[in-house]
């Protein structure tokens, strides 16, 4: 049984149907990313597992049990924790208060989660030096280091991560894709992403949406030698080993 | 230079009544994104509150508790009845209804109590007391006290408990907040129940210098109101500096230039900062939401 499965979802923001049949599943362990263009609908798939988004029909599977519907207070209890584009950390606190506020969705004594967010420090060194700095002072990179160390906190068994690569130079992200090859240790990670290239480097699984559908899974090197979509996603003017 | 110290004094304490109702005014604020019109009548109902319990013959202290209790009560009734149900409208329905809310209060109030201002006992059977050229009264010597009490609460709440952190985090971003799993419904009821009591504590505070009258709250909140812009909107230290300032603006202008126009300056500042400063004091602080 795979940790998450996604079968027919459809989602509409008002007229705009933004999924049309998602039909997709992570297995326990795998890094699995979402790639596709912009609009195509990754977000969205990921903000219907975090119950941002109300599914309009199709469900979600998380550990065989139905979560289509429930709210992100209840998702994030169960051991999803979705990093969302754009950081979103928050500019008016620390970025260690940033960090201890990821195990929300857990009871823990403060002493021990304000512990576990300096234990987070060590596998972000970067971040280190801005423990008390505030949210708004930090550059793309540290910002998204945060908003991962956050994630982190909540100890998610499924790692919803989107555009971890956004707007963040080349050495930035290469720390970053770093970072999730060492968090898959331990955690089952589904990655949007629209650097293809990247985001297949860390991956197990591929999927490609194309404007609310599925068009093709597969593992990354099936992918690679699928020439229309290389083409079409991935930038297929150099062969790159996965 | 005496009589400057005495109303230094006097300003400070009407000031602090100010303040508090500012800082409820800002919590909400900064949590809902909408200001709400009926926090002046919560001093009012306080007020009123405090009056009623004292007449059915309970000691000071337990009216107080009662009084509080109340409000804390009519900060969750106001979250359930005024902002819940609208909460995923714009602003404007919101604020709309903070208007209404306003109104059914003051009304409901007239319609129990007549329109006739009550009048409740100070805390201290001692006046005052004389200190060199000051004459320090002691009803504002407690309202001062309480509200160097609050601001210490409130700073440590909302600084150092993790709480404190939650609620900030709700006010700068729900939806990361709703994804952490901090339950951003609670984290409002918190703020609304704690706003009603801070407004409700400027109230009973300032009920034995004014009158108790329905039209106490309007001319407390519009005050407060002008504190918080004057002090920069959404800025905690800028309503309680906000505040203070405008206490002691309004006290030096009735001695120094007109007992009748005393509101008027308070108004007369507030124009002053939409003119030439209208981001306030301390501006805004915390950046734009991504």
């Amino acid at each position: 049984m795979p940790l998450l499965e996604i079968r027919n979802l459809v989602v509409r923001y008002g007229e705009i149907e933004a999924l049309r049949g998602v039909t997709c599943a992570v297995e326990e362990g795998q890094v699995v990313t979402l790639l596709g263009a912009n609009g195509a609908g990754k977000s969205t798939t990921l903000r219907a597992i975090s119950g941002l988004a109300k599914p309009t029909s199709g469900d979600i599977l998380y550990d065989g049990k139905s979560i289509a519907g429930l709210g992100p207070e209840a998702i994030v209890r169960m051991g999803i924790s979705h990093v969302p584009e754009g950081r979103r950390v928050f500019p008016g606190l620390t970025v260690k208060e940033n960090i201890m506020l990821g195990a929300s969705n857990r009871r823990a004594a403060t002493s021990e989660i304000s512990r576990e967010a300096d234990a987070m420090f060590d596998l972000f060194p970067d971040i280190r030096k801005f423990t008390n700095a505030l949210g708004w002072t930090l550059s793309g990179g540290q910002l998204q280091m945060v908003a991962v160390a956050r994630g982190l906190m909540a100890k998610p068994r499924l790692l919803l991560l989107d555009e971890p690569s956004l707007g963040l130079a080349p050495v930035i992200v290469q720390a970053v894709f770093k970072i999730i090859s060492e968090i898959r240790r331990n955690t089952t990670v589904l990655l949007v992403e629209q650097n293809a290239r990247m985001g297949l480097s860390v991956a197990d699984y591929g999927y490609v949406l194309e404007t609310g559908r599925i068009v093709l899974g597969g593992k990354p090197d099936e992918l690679w030698g699928n020439e229309a979509i290389r083409a079409a996603y991935l930038g297929g003017h150099a062969k790159v080993s996965a | 230079m005496d009589l400057a110290l005495q109303l230094l004094f006097t300003g400070i304490g009407i000031g602090a009544v100010y303040a508090l109702v500012a800082l409820g005014f800002v919590l909400i604020f900064r949590a809902t994104n909408v200001v709400n019109f009926a926090q002046g009548e919560f001093s009012m109902v306080a007020a009123y509150l405090m009056v009623v319990a004292v007449e059915a013959g309970l000691p000071y202290w337990a009216a107080f508790i009662v009084a509080l209790l109340g409000m804390a009560l009519l900060g969750v009734v106001f979250n359930l009845g005024v902002y819940y149900p609208l909460r995923h409208r714009t602003y404007l329905p919101v604020i709309i209804a903070t208007i209404g809310a306003s109104i059914l209060l003051a009304n409901s109030v007239l319609a129990i109590y007549g329109p006739q201002p009550q009048v409740l006992e100070g805390w201290f059977e001692t006046p005052g007391i004389q200190v060199g050229p000051v004459y320090l009264d002691s009803q504002y010597l407690l309202i001062i006290g309480v509200t160097i009490c609050l601001v210490i609460f409130n700073f440590w709440f909302f600084e150092k408990t993790l709480l404190g952190k939650k609620l900030q985090a709700t006010s700068q971003d729900k939806e990361m907040a709703s994804l952490l799993g901090i339950s951003v419904s609670t984290m409002i009821m918190i703020t609304f129940i704690y706003s009603a009591v801070l407004g409700g504590l400027a109230g009973i505070l300032v009920a034995p210098v004014l009158f108790v009258s329905i039209q106490m709250g309007s001319t407390i909140a519009l005050k407060a109101f002008a504190a918080t812009i004057i002090g920069g909107f959404g800025d905690v230290t800028g309503a309680i500096i906000g505040g203070l300032a405008l206490g002691v603006i309004e006290t030096f202008g009735a001695a120094y230039i007109s007992v009748p126009y005393k509101d008027g300056f308070a108004f007369l500042v507030l124009i002053a900062f939409l003119i030439f400063r209208p981001q306030g004091i301390f501006g805004e602080r915390v950046a734009e939401k991504a």
